[in-house]
């Protein structure tokens, strides 16, 4: 149904990766989208040229979300934790062989008035509206079926529209050749999930897509926090790892007062911050490692 | 760059349109050879820039994350914007009925269509990848407002090229019959193939001047939707300077007002070349400029409208735009572009002693250089204004690689007009003829407007843009109880035992713990659930569940809803010693009823919307490309009847 990846190379990823059964919608959306206008030679051909898809997050939304999704993955980072040591990030340009201008991942900081620090890791936001998918003309922006979003190295043309339209910043482009692909510790296989940069292409955080379901690996920012500030985790099945340590995910938002950055834009992000730098690790936790 | 025809003053009283419109015909002057030469070399070398941009990167134009837009988009909103000047000479005062625009329209029209394909074609070095231009088409997201742009410039440039070639066909036929011998064979290969059929009679006039008229119509709301859409590409997102209602109605007043200074450039510029002195006059240059200032009044005012409700509120991103342009990194291009786009123009055309032609050409090419610059101001700031940190990036560098391709651009644009106008008249001959009362009065090949057509067409063509506008998991397999077994080994008499028992009761679990220390219970003290998760590395994961204090029987029991149905683990673990190990409870619990918390997110507002409004738009897109195509049918089919072999159109001169 669909050509987004080659078929070859999804069954050569390790991992149960399917596309958002949105992405099958497509054809029957974009085939109604023609029939609206009453000119069926006109659907028939471009159907079946597979010329014209309406992608944004309407179809992600409306796509049945109990079956068939097994996991819902999202992020939560715990910002008491953080101390600003950046080791997430230096994880990230390694494992992704980022040249060190092009972090897919930021640590922010800041000061208070009397002059402590404060740090906030920001990433790609996995967005469940994501404006970076709507406005791409190319549909080389993704959400998969488990809420990840991910960017069709291969079908980018660099029109970089998702860069104006992510507010997270999130996403960087590869402007200089030669490429930083080659830099990377291990053989990219060239996935959505596991890209190897491409000049004139969009990049950004995939959540180390290519380890999903996280069974053996969790991405390379989570297990790099000696604090344990990263979190990766299933909105399904209600857990969350930060490599030390196991949390049931709706306990700890809920007591950790979670909130998501810009919330009010709408775009619905699935990263959680747990606010209050500089408090003690503690609550439930304890005693469990 | 004056033509060998060097017979200027011909009659003065009754100046001939023919000969002036063919004078760039004949063989190409030195001065003329040169400038080709000097803007081909020009245009060579942007493409070389191009090439080398292609090879290194777009770092080597000044591109970096905090500039990923910058100077090529503000060449195309600018180049395209140009464009509509000529739709405003030929299309807008058409309709208005002002005859006299008949000297500029053709050199207007040619503009027109040279800029937009100009512009259209900076959208190359735009692109990270302009090998992958296909799938533009073949992977197109109708939800994009780039893939909008493609389609709204593509309608644009097929209705300037036929509002190029309808007027075209009375005049190609007027010099076949007047100078077939001065034309060339090439020329007149192609003049006959625009004007085959064509005799000149009534109703061939009356279909000519009705579709005119159509195209001429349809021409105007489609340049507001190509600007408006390129307007959109910025405004659709939620950009500070960018995301802003009154981006797309500001850009089609820019375009109209660069696009007048344009055409005044233009018709200058051939003017002295051709000396078409006794054509295009002061008072042309003076009607244009007085439209071009009330355009350039209008901008002044969208810009203040632009910045005036952001600064007032104070909210910080648009704030910042706005105290970057008033008196941070770009104060000196936008004062630059204020006083030498707007005001200054305004006064040139404002005092009478500057009111001539002069002035008027310098007031259009502060117009055309200020406005570029306002473009670029308003990409690269926005574009580099950081939304975490609330702070600018290092803004867009020019490099030698952008500006060479920008000014390559204009070479282009020159150099494509001094082209065109050596294969097609540049005065709009029938229409000049018509209106020039000294003139040879040609019945055949003028195209006399007859009020019930223009009427009939306009009143539907009038209803057809009233529709338009009103539509406008589970992973887990089994439970891994292995360290709860090698804890429980550890236990001895010494230390508490704690028993756990689970029960499902719907989707309801119940843990109950029983803590004894030698047979007696435990009370008052905490013990902590967990249940055991497939989830994540390294697969033995203990998700807390809750703490609970014992009772005065030593039992400890709490409710959860696991998420996830299948077996599982369940422990509780107590610690009998602050900083001693904890004693351990296991049981095992296989969940058959189990209820998630995720749900996936309601549909936002308006999620179909932009559904139906793509829709509407392919309807809108279709019935223009047939409003347009039958205005070319309709003009062929009646000159058909007298196309029989090849045969010249005849004329009575």
């Amino acid at each position: 149904m669909t050509s987004l990846f080659g078929i070859g190379k999804r069954q050569d990823a390790p991992v149960d990766f399917v596309l958002d059964p949105a992405a099958e919608e497509l054809d029957q959306s974009r085939r109604n989208l023609l029939r609206g206008l009453g000119l069926a030679g006109i659907a028939t051909a471009a159907g079946a040229l597979g010329l014209v898809a309406y992608r944004d997050e309407a179809q992600a939304a409306t796509a049945d979300g109990t079956s068939g999704q097994e996991h819902q993955w999202c992020r939560v980072v715990d910002l008491r934790a953080c101390k600003g040591e950046r080791k997430c990030v230096a994880a990230c340009q390694t494992r992704h062989g980022l040249p060190p201008e092009q972090t897919w991942m930021r640590t922010l900081s800041w000061h208070d008035d009397a002059g402590k620090e404060f740090f906030m890791p920001v990433m790609c936001q996995m967005c469940q509206d994501p404006p970076c998918l709507k406005v791409c003309p190319v549909s080389a922006t993704i959400k998969t079926e488990q809420g990840v979003i991910l960017v069709d190295q291969d079908q980018c043309i660099g029109s970089r529209a998702c860069m104006a339209a992510c507010p997270y910043e999130a996403r960087y482009f590869n402007w200089n050749a030669p490429a930083p692909t080659n830099k990377m510790p291990e053989q990219s296989p060239n996935t959505s999930e596991f890209p190897s940069n491409q000049i004139g292409t969009v990049g950004k955080c995939v959540l180390c897509a290519d380890r999903i379901p996280y069974s053996s690996d969790l991405p390379a920012c989570v297990e790099a926090c000696p604090r344990g500030a990263h979190f990766i985790g299933d909105l399904v099945t209600d857990v969350a790892v930060n490599g030390q340590s196991t949390v049931k995910l709706s306990t700890f938002l809920r007591e950790g007062n979670a909130v998501r950055f810009k919330e009010e834009l709408g775009t619905n992000p699935r990263c959680y911050y747990i606010p209050g730098n500089g408090q003690p690790v503690g609550g439930p936790l304890e005693g469990v490692r | 760059m004056s033509s060998v025809l060097e017979s200027t003053t011909v009659r003065n009283e009754h100046p001939d349109v023919i000969e002036a419109a063919m004078r760039p015909f004949g063989k190409p002057s030195r001065k003329f050879l040169i400038a080709a030469l000097f803007l081909a070399i020009v245009v060579a070398a942007g493409l070389g820039a191009w090439i080398y941009q292609l090879r290194m990167g777009m770092g080597v134009a000044g591109y970096t994350d905090s500039s990923f837009w910058a100077i090529y988009i503000a060449d195309v909103v600018a180049i395209i914007g140009v464009s509509y000047g000529g739709a405003v000479v030929s299309a807008i005062l058409l309709l208005a009925g002002a005859s006299w625009r008949a000297p500029l329209v053709r050199l207007a029209e040619g503009t027109a269509l040279v800029t937009v394909l100009v512009g259209a074609a900076f959208i190359f070095p735009h692109l990270g990848r302009p090998d992958r231009l296909v799938g533009m088409v073949i992977h197109a997201n109708v939800a994009s407002p780039v893939f909008w742009d493609m389609i709204a410039i593509t309608t644009y440039t097929f209705a300037t090229f036929v509002f190029f070639l309808l007027p075209l066909i009375p005049d190609t036929a007027t010099l076949l019959a007047s100078n077939p011998d001065e034309l060339g064979r090439g020329r007149r290969a192609l003049y006959r193939f625009i004007s085959r059929g064509w005799v000149g009679s009534e109703r061939q006039r009356h279909v000519l001047h009705s579709a005119t008229i159509v195209v001429a119509i349809v021409i105007i709301p489609l340049a507001v939707s190509v600007h408006s859409v390129l307007a959109w590409a910025f405004a659709l997102v939620s950009r500070p300077g960018w995301h802003e209602s009154i981006w797309a109605p500001y850009f089609v007043i820019a375009a109209l007002y660069s696009g007048v200074a344009l055409v005044i450039l233009v018709a200058a510029g051939f003017r002295r070349g051709y000396h078409l002195e006794a054509f295009i006059t002061k008072k042309h240059f003076v009607r244009l400029g007085y439209i071009m200032v009330a355009l350039g009044a209008l901008y002044f005012y969208l810009t203040f409208a632009d910045l005036l409700p952001s600064a007032y509120v104070g909210e910080i991103g648009p704030t910042e735009i706005v105290y970057g342009m008033l008196l941070g990194s770009v104060a000196g291009w936008f004062w630059l572009f204020l006083v030498a786009g707007t005001i200054l123009p305004l006064v040139l055309v404002a005092l009478p002693w500057t009111r001539n032609i002069g002035g008027i050409v310098i007031a259009s090419i502060l117009v055309v250089i200020a406005m570029w610059i306002k473009r670029v101001i308003m990409v690269i700031e926005t574009s580099g204004y950081d939304r975490l940190t609330n702070s600018f990036g290092e803004l867009f560098r020019f490099t030698w690689v952008s500006i060479t391709m920008t000014v390559a651009g204009a070479a282009a644009i020159t150099l494509l007009l001094m082209l065109l106008f050596r294969v097609v008249p540049m005065l709009s001959i029938v229409e000049m003829q018509e209106l020039s009362p000294g003139a040879d009065a040609s019945d055949e090949g003028s195209a006399s407007p007859t009020k019930s057509s223009h009427g009939r067409a306009a009143g539907v063509v009038g209803a057809v843009i009233l529709l338009m506008v009103g539509i406008g998991a589970v992973g887990v397999t089994n439970a891994q109880p292995a360290r709860a077994e090698s804890l429980a080994a550890v236990a001895t008499e010494t230390l508490p035992v704690v028993t756990v028992t689970a029960v499902e009761a719907g989707p309801e679990n119940t843990v109950t713990a029983t803590v004894t220390l030698n047979g007696q219970p435990v009370p008052g003290v905490q013990v902590n659930f967990y249940e055991s998760t497939t989830m994540f590395a390294p697969g033995d994961n203990q998700v807390p569940l809750g703490a609970m204090s014992t009772n005065e029987t030593g039992m400890a029991s709490i409710k959860f809803v696991a998420a996830v149905t299948g077996p599982r683990t369940i422990t509780a673990t107590y610690f009998p010693t602050v900083l001693g190990d904890p004693v351990v409870g296991t049981a095992n619990l296989d969940v058959t009823e189990a209820v998630s918390l995720y749900a996936p997110t309601p549909p936002r507002l308006l999620a179909t919307a932009g559904q139906t409004l793509a829709l509407i738009l392919f309807g809108v897109v279709i019935i223009v490309f047939a409003i347009l195509i039958a205005q070319v049918v309709r003009v062929r089919r009646v000159c058909r009847p007298v196309a029989k072999g090849s045969g010249e159109p005849v004329h009575g001169n």
